[in-house]
């Protein structure tokens, strides 16, 4: 138990399943305590966002909203994903790196600033709503992506070369299925990126619904117990959507569990 | 010292005038050297040079000029009978950390070596060529682990034997005795006196800063080092360790003698 209780403090130490698992309640129960002690006031507490979950869930049109975000979402980040990764497997051909870069930079240009160009350019709010998620999403997946590209050792382009592959054929091997694990980490990872914008594009759209349009007009109504509802399912959606690509990225790529520090 | 009947005759690679330079930096100058078809009566000897200098001298990047991965700033290297200039993949390569694909199998990374090496065999033919050379170098259990899954003697045999598959007769080798203990070292020295007996043609080039180790494997051995008052490394001593009595001696690093020499090349270095 003393050991237990010195590794939980001592960088760099490993710690049983077990442990973790007590130590990630024991946060949590003193986070939701603080918050409980703390609320009350303009913050709503625990359980009053309990209350406005079990409402919320109750609620047929909430599917309606909630499905139309998880569509949304998964549309979204399908097309952003196949999209980064055709720019950052072109962008090994020099032809086509400039737009790859072009493309990185595009993460400093604000969506808002943008807003009234996409509406002139899309036919109606569900179009609106998928290119700007594009526009917001694909940025941070190609540099995800492309620093994945940059930091593989030049060791492995030789060793292709020494077993006689042509470049089409390194690229295939060593970018593309030797790094097929590490796109499902870029996606797991920028999945929060994607829910952001998620609820940003849904607020720009509002006739379209969603968990975003939701959020908007509780802010508005100061209604804040359903505000909080909201995000704390967005927060699960966004932990149970991390713990499955997780498990699927090992699943599809064994070799990827022995990477990890124990 | 036991003296052997051998005859040295084709030419199998020369590196004729190498010379490299970064910038301002000249990192190798006028590296010459020659390697020859060595034979002895009645078995496939195959040839094993070391080019010995000490760390930092410019031995990595003459080891990727041999294998054609980098071009020099001048000279050549040219290899096999028609002495054409060398062209990446005609030389294979074991780099010191001893590179594999991670996201594929022991089986599959040798596969790989297979499939390039231009042979056309069916998948069961591959099989057994595959679980041959895995039972020989004894990883057959470890087949269907993955790189990071073994030890790094275990991943130096993978790296060896995928070059072996390729066909690729020249074979360079970036100090394959670093970091190893004395048994393993021992090891790594009857593999690969192993894959030089394979085939007559298959030549090892050892580049190494462990003088005694690449000694003992070795039949010829060219010292890289600094000459005073030239830029750059050259080759500044050739020791043919066949007419010293020195070559094809397991038992070589217990002789006096060729700790003498040792102990004479460390200062030259």
């Amino acid at each position: 138990m003393k050991e237990t209780l010195k590794n939980s403090v001592l960088p760099l130490s490993s710690i049983s399943k077990q442990t973790l698992i007590i130590l990630v309640i024991a946060e949590s129960a003193i986070a939701l305590l603080a918050w409980h002690l703390t609320g009350n006031g303009l913050i709503p507490s625990p359980l009053r966002v309990l209350d406005a979950i079990i409402k919320l869930v109750t609620e047929a049109s909430f599917y309606d909203e909630f499905f139309k975000s998880i569509g949304l979402s998964f549309k979204g980040m399908g097309i952003s994903l196949v999209v980064a990764v055709l720019v950052s497997y072109l962008s090994l051909i020099p032809i086509f790196n400039p737009i790859a870069k072009f493309v990185i930079k595009c993460r400093y240009l604000t969506l808002t600033g943008l807003i009234f160009l996409f509406t002139l350019l899309t036919q109606d709010g569900s179009q609106l709503r998928i290119s700007l998620l594009l526009f917001g999403i694909v940025p941070f997946f190609v540099t995800s992506l492309m620093s994945i590209i940059d930091t593989i050792n030049v060791q492995e382009y030789e060793l292709c070369k020494t077993l006689r592959m042509n470049n089409w054929q390194t690229l295939w091997e060593v970018v593309i299925v030797g790094r097929l694990d590490q796109v499902i980490e870029v996606m797991r990872q920028n999945f929060a990126i994607s829910w952001m914008m998620i609820t940003m594009v849904e607020g720009y759209s509002m006739s379209e619904g969603g968990l975003g349009t939701m959020l908007i007009k509780s802010n508005k109504y100061l209604d804040l117990s359903t505000v909080f509802a909201i995000l704390v399912i967005i927060f699960l959606i966004g932990i149970l959507f991390d713990y499955v690509l997780g498990q699927l990225r090992f699943w599809l790529f064994p070799y990827t569990k022995l990477q990890l520090r124990k | 010292m036991a003296q052997h009947v051998y005859t040295k005759d084709a030419l199998l690679l020369k590196a004729d005038n190498i010379c490299l330079k970064y910038g301002d930096k000249q990192i190798l100058s006028d590296v010459n050297f020659e390697i020859h078809n060595i034979q002895r009566p009645n078995m496939s000897q195959g040839q094993v040079v070391s080019l010995i200098g000490r760390s930092g001298v410019g031995k990595t990047q003459l080891f990727k000029i041999l294998a054609g991965l980098i071009k020099p700033t001048s000279g050549t290297v040219t290899i096999d009978e028609d002495q054409h200039v060398v062209r990446p993949g005609e030389v294979g390569i074991i780099p010191q950390n001893y590179i594999l694909f991670n996201h594929r199998t022991i089986y599959q990374n040798l596969k790989i070596g297979l499939d390039f090496s231009g042979q056309k065999v069916s998948d069961e033919q591959e099989k057994s060529i595959i679980e041959d050379y895995a039972s020989k170098f004894g990883l057959s259990e470890h087949l269907k682990k993955y790189p990071m899954q073994l030890s790094g003697g275990q991943r130096q045999r993978v790296s060896i034997i995928q070059q072996v598959l390729t066909g690729n007769k020249f074979i360079l080798l970036d100090e394959p005795f670093s970091g190893l203990d004395i048994l393993m070292v021992d090891k790594v020295i009857d593999l690969l006196i192993q894959v030089s007996t394979i085939n007559e043609f298959n030549t090892l080039i050892i580049v190494s800063h462990d003088i005694e180790n690449a000694l003992a494997l070795s039949d010829t051995a060219y010292i890289l080092a600094n000459k005073e008052g030239v830029a750059g490394a050259t080759v500044t001593e050739t020791i043919d360790l066949i007419q010293l009595g020195f070559a094809w001696d397991r038992d070589i690093r217990q002789s006096a003698h060729f700790q003498e020499l040792v102990a004479q090349i460390k200062f030259k270095i």
